[in-house]
């Protein structure tokens, strides 16, 4: 092998992951090549979606300033739908927008950020390499020692799979067994152009303010939500769904999104806009439990969505800061282990450290939760039932509130005792 | 050892294209690449390379847009990159590209083979090809499909409307190619690393000997609009197959199409 084939690190996947643990590397002085299936960084990507600037600032506090952002989200929005009625719950804090750098988001368009990031690893030293597949990595004595793209074999010291949910490096490194049909949801989404000026009035925004909204009941009782990010000139708009029910129920996935664009509250939002994008992923959905056994070999570290780590507590999903942060461990963790066969557990050192492993940890609980086969379809009918009988004024006399609310209880098919059981259930699960 | 030049050109990537409302096409949010035919062009070069043992070598001419094309253009194959840089190639048209391109490949010398593609997948005005032959006072050969060497020739074959004609050119010469004669293919990963390594070369236009009104477009482009094709909309009943079909087509022969 010459010296051209040989780098200190191969990183396979240009997202947020890869590309965090490659600026670092690159930073250091290290020699390292990035590559990158898509025609170009973000061009495979499909997240919604938002990034905490939290995980940027430990990434580089300089690269805060210059983040290839869309809005900065000072709206948290819950929605609940149910047939043509909604509820949206709007959480407000315009200090979001400004000052402390460390607690905002950002809405982003991935193959916007994606090229940022690349662009700033590549001003560190490192290679990216756009438009090649990676086929397979090779591997000596069962240490992880190169990776393998047509007919061209690289080799590097350390490899870090970086390629995203159903990794093929994980899979041909044998850390994950091939996909398991419950562990994924289906995510789909389209980019709507619309005017700046347009969205900050339908969503009530000042000029760089954004809002992040998920929506509940809207997957026709199918374990899954929407969302919904607004950018400067564009709303991201999408769903998940967990692919073994849609099959069960017998329902395509284009005709509940087609459902939940065309409901009366969110196509007023989308109105007159034009579908740029149109895409679909696999979500990692099982938060903690779905990450592998183990997240390195030797010579192999996985991170990003390679290793799992998404976190859907249902009021939000987070999985690119989790992505930024893997990445800083393993580039830490590779800076600072001169000793190559311990770089996996220092890796595993310094996702502890970085309070990942912790977070990913209390996201077992939401997963019970989000389990409840209920909240998809009986409890946003019964909130939209206690609402609609708590405002519909029609000259009778009204009934008291407790015999209202047992009402909807009943219409939207629940017990009193499987929300007494449900409630404990979530109260112990978070 | 002599050079083959390929040139190219650096276009907006047509499926990044919006059309707006009135028509007209924003061009903002276009990405750059190398126009696909040229792309045939260089793989036509570096083939005929590998054959005759000289070094095949690209040559553009674009603003400083065109730099991101260099790389590409060598994890291609050729040996060497030359770049004319001139914001003035924004407003290009054929007459004043050749003559860059021309100036450049005078200065680069020592060349046997001019690759160009017919025309350009942006404007396909087949302008560039010929006008460089005819400002370097050699053959041009249009349409190939095929090329050889043999002694101081090339020998081209034409695709024409109604067969083939194999026409022979004293070399120095230029061909245009068409995009049959060959299949590029997807850089290797290799190829690409290699090619960050490879010499490239920008030339001003003063170090070519033009000043700025040498390149003057002699036309203008006025407008820029999209079309609309409207589709007919016919849909074609008839219960069985055979009906299906002959009701197709009678439509397709009332179109005049067949």
């Amino acid at each position: 092998m010459g010296e051209e084939n040989q780098f200190d690190a191969i990183v396979v996947g240009a997202g947020p992951a890869g590309l965090a643990c490659s600026y670092l590397l690159a930073k250091a002085g290290k020699a390292v090549l990035v590559i990158e299936r898509g025609d170009a960084p973000g061009a495979k990507n499909v997240t919604g979606g938002r990034i905490y600037s939290y995980a940027l600032n430990l990434l580089d506090k300089d690269l805060v300033d210059d983040v290839a952002w869309e809005r900065k989200v000072s709206h948290e929005e819950i929605m609940i739908i149910n047939g043509k009625r909604s509820i949206t719950m709007d959480y407000h804090d315009p200090s979001l927008t400004e000052g402390d750098e460390s607690t905002q988001s950002y809405t982003i368009l991935r193959a916007v950020f994606d090229q940022w990031m690349a662009d700033k690893a590549e001003e560190m030293g490192a290679m990216v390499v756009c438009g090649i597949r990676v086929d397979d990595m090779i591997q000596r004595e069962g240490k992880v020692v190169g990776v393998i793209a047509g007919e061209d074999e690289m080799y590097a010291e350390i490899v870090i799979a970086a390629d995203g949910v159903n990794s093929l490096m994980a899979q041909k490194a044998g850390l994950i067994p091939d996909i398991k049909k419950e562990t994924v949801g289906v995510g789909v989404k389209e980019v709507i152009d619309l005017p700046a000026k347009t969205i900050e009035e339908r969503f009530k925004l000042s000029q760089n303010e954004g809002s992040a909204r998920m929506i509940l009941g809207c997957t026709q009782g199918i374990h899954g939500g929407g969302f919904l990010y607004t950018n400067r000139e564009s709303i991201s708009l999408g769903c998940v769904f967990m692919p073994q029910e849609i099959v069960q129920h017998g329902i395509q996935i284009h005709d509940i999104f087609q459902e939940l664009k065309m409901h009366p509250a969110i196509y007023r939002l989308i109105q007159d806009g034009e579908t740029v994008e149109y895409s679909a992923h696999l979500v990692s959905e099982a938060g903690f439990q779905g990450m592998p056994a183990r997240l390195y070999k030797e010579g192999l570290l996985l991170v990003g969505d390679s290793a799992g780590l998404v976190i859907n507590t249902g009021y939000s999903i987070r999985g690119m800061d989790l992505a930024l942060l893997s990445g800083i461990a393993a580039a830490r963790a590779i800076l600072g282990e001169t000793d190559l066969s311990q770089i996996g557990p220092a890796y595993l050192a310094e996702l502890e450290k970085i309070c990942l492993l912790p977070t990913m940890r209390l996201s077992v609980g939401y997963n019970q939760l989000l389990e409840i086969p209920r909240i998809y379809s009986n409890y946003p009918q019964l909130a939209i039932g206690v609402m609609q009988r708590l405002y519909q004024v029609d000259g009778q006399i009204p009934q008291n509130f407790k015999k209202q609310v047992m009402e909807a209880i009943n219409e939207s098919g629940l017990t009193v005792w499987q929300m007494l059981k449900d409630g404990l259930k979530g109260v112990r699960s978070i | 050892m002599s050079r083959i030049i390929a040139c190219y050109k650096w276009v907006a990537d047509e499926a990044d294209l919006k059309i707006n409302p009135d028509m007209s096409v924003d061009l903002s949010k276009a990405k750059g690449k190398i126009s696909d035919y040229d792309k045939n062009a260089i793989e036509a070069a570096v083939q005929m390379a590998k054959i005759t043992g000289d070094e095949a070598v690209t040559l553009t001419y674009g603003s400083k847009k065109a730099k991101l094309s260099l790389k590409d253009a060598l994890s291609r194959g050729p040996a060497e990159g030359f770049w004319v840089n001139s914001e003035k190639a924004e407003q290009a048209d054929g007459a004043a590209s050749s003559k860059a391109l021309a100036a450049a490949i005078n200065k680069i010398g020592d060349y046997q083979l001019i690759i160009c593609a017919e025309g350009a997948s942006d404007t396909f005005a087949r302008q560039v090809g010929p006008s460089v032959a005819a400002r370097l006072g050699i053959p041009c050969v249009s349409s190939a499909i095929k090329l050889e060497f043999c002694e101081n020739e090339v020998k081209v074959s034409r695709k024409l409307e109604n067969g083939i004609e194999i026409v022979a050119a004293q070399l120095p010469a230029v061909v245009c190619i068409l995009p049959e004669i060959n299949r590029p293919p997807i850089p290797g990963l290799k190829a690409v690393l290699d090619a960050g390594k490879k010499p490239t070369r920008e030339y001003k236009i003063e170090e070519l000997g033009l000043v700025e009104s040498d390149l003057s477009a002699r036309t203008e482009t006025i407008e820029f609009k999209a079309y609309v094709m409207n589709r007919k909309n016919i849909v074609l009943d008839g219960e069985t197959a055979a009906d299906q079909v002959k009701a197709l087509v009678g439509s397709l022969k009332k179109e005049g199409i067949i």
